[in-house]
This record gives structure tokens, sequence and C-alpha cells, in this order.
């Protein structure tokens, strides 16, 4: 079931929390609601679940407006950051739950209970109550609650967040597994950029109520939209640079120090000024500052070294003052030292400019 | 789409509905009260001139100033004791907050008299040896008794306080070179001293409230409860000033001692320190024999209503002259098969103040926490508000509004269970809400997003979540309203006569053994469920709410 959100604004009070929004989730994908704490995300699928109301605008499930539909008319699945689950019933009952709501019993009720906690490992824990279930367990139970009922719609809010790193990685691996076995259209909500990009079929990175950009993580990552989708998408170096007049537009040329480059450019960039992007693992890093030629080459010094094991994270103050991030993969990438003169050189291809 | 005042939505119409029900119920009552005061030339000038009105409030203030005073020196060493020390017979102590809770308050005084009254127990006893012990009315009686039922309030929230105060705060304040002693009193005192001062307020006010050992052991000294009934049976709920002008008298002074409470807890909040307290150490020896001792006493004083009530109902009697040492069942077959009324009036009003009182806070505690609209604001203001209504004050209130005009309420049953279900409300109320705080909102968005409509989810996800909270609260009602006395005499009819009303005209006519009877069956119709819901339920009935006994 696909979902299409068109003009949608909601508010609170008087301010609108989301203004003017629109948003296309095409059928089985997974999608993830990306952004920084207070942007809008929870309300966004709390909206979409029908526990917000939608000030203006439409929500469409497949052909069906459901924006004035009641939430448990919607036919979603649910899962909470704190799992939510009844701490009264058992894990049997907790699962069976939303079986019940449609008036399935007996056998097939059970069967299909069953197969479900079976399908998240959890057969032998059906009798237990919720406390006496470990976190993972906890939201295996939830994650098992919302698909049995097999619902149009999974929507996830920061399901992962209370768990330690490790069993984050298992039940994000579970998540994965089941809605690609399910194919259920699901809405992820997540302030982790990492999650997002090894889970999401497509990426929307929101910021104060808008959707800065939608795309697979792998446009998200390499040619983010705006300055803010490059900061919060992974680590960026930002440099403000002016464009020359170059004849063509997508490859502009820029200038800054003593280094001029023909970068990509993803969109038109006014009055000439622009922020150069730099990920800090597309940059090289030589022993000797060359000068001969090679005028994507900056001189500098390493100020701070962070050996990491499969990396070395570096950060290199250049000539004007300016501190750039860089990090280094392959054999020897631990070799340079603090205090060691160094230059820097940026992979043209690699270099984006945006907007200021 | 403004929340606040969705009117398409059924939880806006049930608080509406609410509104108007305690509206009529709790704000009405009292808006009557002080009007009245002020008509027909007031009361007010008359309280002002007449000096016994004077001297009445003067005393009632005495008097709650005494009894704090003595409760706080009663209950604040005794928690300490007990928080810090274990010493043999220290089990018997924990019941403590249960022998007051169960035995209403004109049991103890009636108690009280048998024991140290002109003809008690003990009285007679020691002038056979030409002891004559002071009078029991008045003064002495009033403080002692008083003293010995509301001390627990003290030592309830003090004991609490101390078992929470964390036990590093005195290590460190001995390692910076203070004495063990110095180091308690200067780091434990303000830590404890919000909880102390809140359990000594609240004495202060149910001494102000008390009415049933007033009117009993009183005698010569006035007070201000026993005027204000005296006014009202007097004048009926015709012409009522003068109650009302003394109701509106107490409820000044509750409300000014209310307000005090709020402040200290306010300010106290940020002292509270949350750690894990010292455990019990012995006490061995001549100490521990001492402390086990004044403890013991303490407990057997409070022991003792209970004691003599049980011996009372099986002595025989002729007319007021107990025979002490012959044993009848005669008075116990008067109140199970002779008489049998006023047990049943006691349980069918009682139960069904006890179910219409739990249902209201538990729907309106719902709406107040969770389905927040305009006027949910108002109805936890309102709730509140019974809590400055002593039993009389409040039976004054429902008398003059409802005993004619267009709700004739008089005569019939339902006042009774009315008074009932005002005053516990608060407490309900206060049971009912702070378990829903700790029912996430997500639970409830769980349950509806998996396709259940948001009523069949209060009944099968909230209620059941509610419910260890609703059954704790629910004996505490039925013990606590059946109990009830104050406000009841005043609204009661002929024929509808409760056990705690039945055992006030008995003490009126001394007929001491019948009134123990009666005291007997009504302190095992409030223990049984209690028993039921510890021993059965395992609930802890102590945690929750806060347990008052004022009858
Ligand atoms: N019930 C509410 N009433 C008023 N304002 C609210 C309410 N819920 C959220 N807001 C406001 O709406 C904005 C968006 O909140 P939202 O919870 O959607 O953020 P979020 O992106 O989920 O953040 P987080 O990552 O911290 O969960 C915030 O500024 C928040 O303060
Ligand atoms: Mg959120």
């Amino acid at each position: 079931m696909s979902i299409s959100i068109s003009g949608l604004a909601v508010s609170y009070g008087q301010a609108d929390v989301i203004a003017d929004l629109d948003l296309r989730i095409d059928e089985g994908n997974f999608f993830t609601l990306l952004g920084p704490s207070g942007c809008g995300k929870t309300t966004l699928l709390r909206t979409i679940a029908g526990f917000v109301p939608a000030a203006r605008g439409r929500i469409l499930f497949g052909d069906v407006d459901v924006t004035r539909l009641p939430a448990h008319k919607r036919d979603i699945g649910m899962v909470f950051q704190d799992y939510a689950l009844f701490p009264d019933k058992t894990v049997f009952e907790n699962v069976a739950y939303g079986l019940r709501a449609r008036g399935e019993r007996g056998a097939v009720l059970e069967g299909r209970v069953m197969k479900a906690l079976e399908r998240v490992d959890l057969g032998p824990f059906r009798s237990r109550k919720p406390a006496a279930l470990s976190g993972g367990q906890r939201q295996r139970v939830a994650l098992a609650r919302a698909l049995v009922i097999e619902p149009q719609v999974l929507l996830m809010d920061e399901p992962l967040s209370n768990l330690d790193a490790r069993l984050r990685l298992q039940v994000r691996e579970t998540i994965m597994e089941l809605q690609r076995e399910a194919r259920i259209t699901t809405v992820f909500v997540t302030h982790d950029q990492e999650e997002s990009l090894s889970m999401s079929d497509r990426i929307g990175v929101m910021n104060k109520g808008r959707i800065e950009q939608i795309g697979s993580p792998k446009e998200i990552y390499a040619t983010p939209a705006t300055t803010f989708v490059a900061d919060f998408v992974g680590a960026a170096n930002r440099i403000p640079v002016t464009l020359g007049q170059g004849a063509d537009a997508t490859r502009p040329t820029v200038r800054f120090g003593d280094v001029v480059l023909r970068a990509r450019c993803a969109g038109p960039v006014p009055n000439g000024e622009g922020v150069l992007v730099l990920r800090p693992e597309d940059l090289g890093m030589d022993d000797s500052p060359t000068t001969d030629g090679a005028a994507s080459s900056l001189p500098g010094s390493v100020i701070l070294r962070q050996y990491l094991g499969a990396r070395t994270a570096y950060k290199v103050r250049l000539g004007d003052g300016s501190v750039l991030a860089v990090d280094l993969h392959g054999e020897d990438h631990d070799r340079f030292s603090a205090g060691q003169h160094v230059s820097v050189s940026v992979n043209p291809e690699k270099a984006l400019v945006l907007a200021r | 789409m403004n929340r606040m005042i969705d009117v398409r939505s059924v939880w806006f119409w049930l608080s509406v509905a609410a509104l108007v029900i305690m509206f009529v119920f709790i704000v009405y009552p009292i808006i009557n009260i002080v009007t009245s005061s002020f008509s027909n030339g007031g009361g007010w000038s008359q309280i002002l001139s007449e000096q016994r009105y004077g001297e009445a409030i003067a005393n009632s203030l005495m008097l709650a100033a005494i009894v704090t005073v003595a409760c706080t020196l009663v209950g604040v060493p005794l928690a300490y004791v007990t928080a810090r020390f274990r010493f043999p017979g220290k089990s018997l102590i924990v019941f403590l907050p249960l022998i007051t809770l169960v035995i209403p308050e004109v049991i103890a005084a009636q108690t009280w008299l048998m024991m140290l009254g002109n003809n008690g127990l003990i009285t007679r006893f020691f002038r056979e040896y030409g002891i004559i012990l002071p009078s029991f009315y008045g003064w002495f009686g009033l403080v002692t008794s008083m003293t010995f039922i509301y001390y627990t309030y003290v030592y309830i929230g003090t004991v609490a306080a101390i078992s929470g105060f964390d036990a590093h705060l005195e290590e460190a304040a001995q390692s910076l070179g203070s004495s063990p002693a110095r180091a308690r009193l200067k780091v434990m005192v303000p830590v404890i001293a919000p909880a102390i001062l809140s359990g000594a307020l609240l004495v202060f006010t149910m001494v102000i409230g008390n009415f049933a050992i007033s009117i009993i052991l009183g005698h010569q000294v006035q007070l201000l409860s026993v005027m204000t009934y005296r006014a009202a049976v007097s004048e009926g709920g015709v012409n009522p000033v003068m109650q009302s002008t003394l109701a509106s008298v107490s409820i000044l002074i509750v409300m000014v001692v209310l307000f005090i409470n709020r402040w200290i807890v306010a300010r106290g909040r940020y002292e509270v320190v949350q750690g894990r307290g010292a455990p019990p150490s012995a006490l061995r020896g001549l100490e521990g024999v001492l402390i086990a001792l004044a403890a013991g006493t303490v407990v057997l004083i409070s022991m003792l209503p209970m004691i003599s009530v049980i011996l009372g109902a099986f002595t025989r009697a002729r007319g007021p002259v107990m025979q002490w040492g012959t044993w009848t069942l005669e008075n116990m077959e008067r109140v199970f098969v002779t008489a049998p009324q006023p047990l049943v009036n006691s349980l069918v009003y009682a139960g069904l103040a006890t179910c219409i009182g739990i249902s209201f806070s538990t729907v309106v505690s719902y709406m107040i926490v969770k389905k927040r609209n305009l006027i949910t604001p108002l109805l936890d203001y309102i709730s509140v508000v019974p809590l400055a209504l002593s039993g009389t004050v409040l039976g004054i209130g429902l008398i003059i509004s409802f005993h004619t005009g267009w709700l004739p309420l008089t005569g019939t049953a339902s006042i009774i269970v009315l008074a009932y279900v005002v005053r516990r409300l608060p407490f309900g109320m206060r049971n009912a809400s702070s378990t829903l705080y700790n029912v996430p909102n997500s639970i409830e968005e769980a349950s509806i997003s998996l396709g259940s409509p948001p009523f069949r989810t209060f009944v099968r996800v909230v209620l059941p979540m509610m419910a260890p909270a609703i059954a704790a609260a629910a004996v505490l009602t039925w013990t606590t309203s059946v109990a009830e006395l104050s406000a009841s005499i005043l609204v009661y009819s002929g024929g509808r006569e409760t056990l705690p009303i039945q055992i006030f005209r008995l003490l009126d006519s001394a007929l001491m053994a019948y009134a123990s009877a009666c005291g007997l069956t009504l302190i095992g119709v409030i223990l049984l469920p209690i028993m039921i819901a510890i021993k059965v339920f395992r609930m802890d009935l102590f945690g929750v709410g806060k347990p008052r006994s004022e009858s």
C-alpha cells in the first residue's frame, strides 16, 4: 500500500510543527524519516497513524483518503520506542490482541500468534509477562504484535534507541528481514544516520518540519541537496567558496586559497557564493607538500590523530587557519603523526558545491 | 481543529457531565454555606459579639495545637526507632497504621471511656486502692485519646522519609568531623522535616474537624465542631445561619492550613534526597529493652480500644451497668438477629458509595490525565475541595442544599451515600490519577493501532492496568465509608441508622455493652476486606493513597 501525503500541515496550537509537506512512499518500500531532535518526525509519523489530526492537507493509503479516518480503522502496525507492551498480559496475549480485535478466535488465532512468535524466536516465551523479558526480547514482541495483523502500513518510531549497541544491530537485522519478507510499506523514524543508511530503500531528511531531501541512501550521502543534509548525514568539511564564471554550470570552477578545481554542482548556485562539501574519506594525504602544478593539493599540518582500527581520523590545519577532517583507509593509514607537515589532496570528482 | 473544545468527542460531553455533577454536589453546597452565613442578618456579628463562639474557636485551635505537638513527640521518635533499629517485638509496630485505620473514632472514644471514664474499668481499679484519677472528660481525655489515634499520621510519613533518607549523607557529615549525633541532626532533620510538618498539619486539620471524640469526651470544653453540629441540629435546614457561619469558620481554618501545607511540600521537594536508607541495626542490652518497652507501650495503648471493645461486646450488662466478668452472647445477638437494620444499612450504603465513588473517580481521573480539554483542569481542582470540608461541614452543606427545592434528598438514603462519596472523592481520585500517570500514552496508542477503538482500549488495556490500584482504593473507600459518622449523623433520617450512628446513640444512653457489640461488628466489617486484600490478593494497601479513619 503506497502512502501519499500532500499539502500536509500539523500544529499543536498556534505555530505549525509541520507546514505544507508533500511525500510519496511507494508500495513495499522501507522509508526512513531522518532528522534532528524536534524536527517533527514523530509528529509526522503520528499524523500518518491518525493520532494527531492534520490541520490541512490529505493523506492517502493507496487510493483511499484516510485523513479523517480514526486511528483504529487505518489498519496500521505500530512499534514504539518504549515498546508499549501491555504489562498485565502475557507475550501470547500481547501478540494476540490485534487479532482478537479483528474477531479472530480459536485455533486460527493460536496458530497465527505462535507463527509470529516463532518468527522472532520467542515461541518458548509465550506465557511470560513483559516484565520478565529483556529489552531486545520486548522489542521483538512489539514487532511480532505489529506484524501479526498483517497491516497495510508499518510505522516505527525509533524502535532501536532503547537498546544497547549490539542488540541494536541484531534487532535491526530482524526488522529488515521481516519487512523484506512481508513487503509491508514501512515508515521508520530515527535520528541515527547509520541506521537510516543501512536499512532504507529511501530516506527523507527532515529539518524544522520540512523534508529537505528524499532519495536513496546513496543519493543522500553522495549528493546531498543542501548543506543541512550534507552535515546531518555523515561528516562533511564545508568550505565557503566563490564560483568562477565557468562555461559549464554543472562543473563550476571553484577557487579557495591556492586551489582551483572544477567541482560538481547539484543545482544552480546564486550569486556565485557557494559551499564546497568534502567528505573526510574522499580526501587524500601526502608527506611532502607538492607544489608542482597539482593545484588541488593543500599544504597544512596534522594537529590531531585518532587511530580507529580500520581507519585513522586526522585533523589538518591549513595555511589560512581553517581545519579539515581527513579519514585515511588502506595500508599504513596511521602513518602520519601529529605536528607533521602534510599536503591534503582533493579529488574534483568527489567535491560538491552547494548553495550557501 | 481545537482539541480543547472538541464538541464531537464523547469525552468532552462526559467531562461536562462530571463538571455539572461535581458542581452540584461539591461547589453548590459550599456556596450555600457561605451565602447562608450572610443571610438574615448573618451570623458573623454574633460570632464576634458572643463570647462562647470565640471561646470555642480558641479552644479548638488550642486543642489542635496541643494534639499536633503531642503526636509529633510520639510519632517521630517511634518512626526513627522502627526505621533504624531492630529490637524484640518490632513486628508488632509494623501493624500500627492498620490499628488506627480500622478503629473508627466513635469506638475509640467509647472504649477510652470504658477504661478511664467515671465508671471505667481502670478508674474503678484505682479507686479500690483509694487513688482518684482525674476525670477523663475534658482536656485530659481529648488530648490523650486524640494523640493516640492521630500520631500514626505523623508516624507513617516520617517512617517513609527516614527509610528513603540516604545514609551516606550522614556518613559524609561524620567524615567531615561531626559527631554521630550532631551529624544526624544536621543532615537528617532538614530532609525529613517536610514529611513531619505535612503529617503534623494533617493532624491539625483532623482535630479541628473532629466530631466523634470531641462530642463524646468534650463535656464542658466548648469546641467549634461540636458547636457547629449542635447549631445544625437545632436550626435544621430552614434558617441555617449559625451553622453556616461556624462551618465557614472551619473551612477558613482548614484552608489556611492546607495552604501552608502546600507551601511546605513545594519547598520540601528540593530537599528530598532519594537514596538507600541505612539498614536497621540491632539493639541489644538495656537500651534495646527500654526502647522495646517504650514502643510496646505505645502499641499497647493504641490497642486498648480493640481489647476493650472485645471485652465489652461479650460482657453482660443491665442497662448502663456493666457486669464485668460475666460473659454473654446477647449483645452480639442483638446486632445480628434482633436489630440487624443498622448493620444492613451500613453494608448497603458503604457498598453503594464504594461502587459509585470508585467508578466516578476512575473515569474522571482518566479524563484529567489522558483526555485533557478545557474542562478537565476544573475537575482536578474541584476534586480536592472536599479535603477542606470536615464531615460536619459537608453534612450541613448537603442539608441546606438538598432539604427542599429542586432536588429534595433529605430523608432518603441517597444523601447518606452522597456524603460518603464526596468525603472520599479526593482519595479515590489521587489514587486513580497516580496510577494513570504511570500508564504511558504509547500503551493506549499501541492498542488503538492494533484496531481497538478508544473505548474498547480503555476497557481492555487501561482498566486492567489500573485494577490493582482501583481495588486498593475500593478497600480503603469501603473501610472509611463504613466508619463515617460526622456527616451521616447530620443527614440520616429515622430507620436509616448506620452502625456508627447506632453506636453514637447508644453511647448517649450509656449502653456500653450493646455499643461494644456494634463496635466489634463494625471492626469486623472493616477488617474483613482488608485481610482478604492483603492475604489473598497481596495488595499493598498502605502504600497507596492516604488512609484516614476519622468518622
Ligand atoms: N503534544 C505536543 N504539544 C505541543 N508541542 C509539541 C507536542 N509534541 C511535540 N511538540 C513540538 O513539536 C515539535 C516536533 O516534535 P516531534 O516530537 O515530532 O519531534 P521529533 O522529530 O520526533 O524529535 P525527537 O527526535 O526528539 O523525537 C517539537 O518542537 C515539539 O516541541
Ligand atoms: Mg520523536
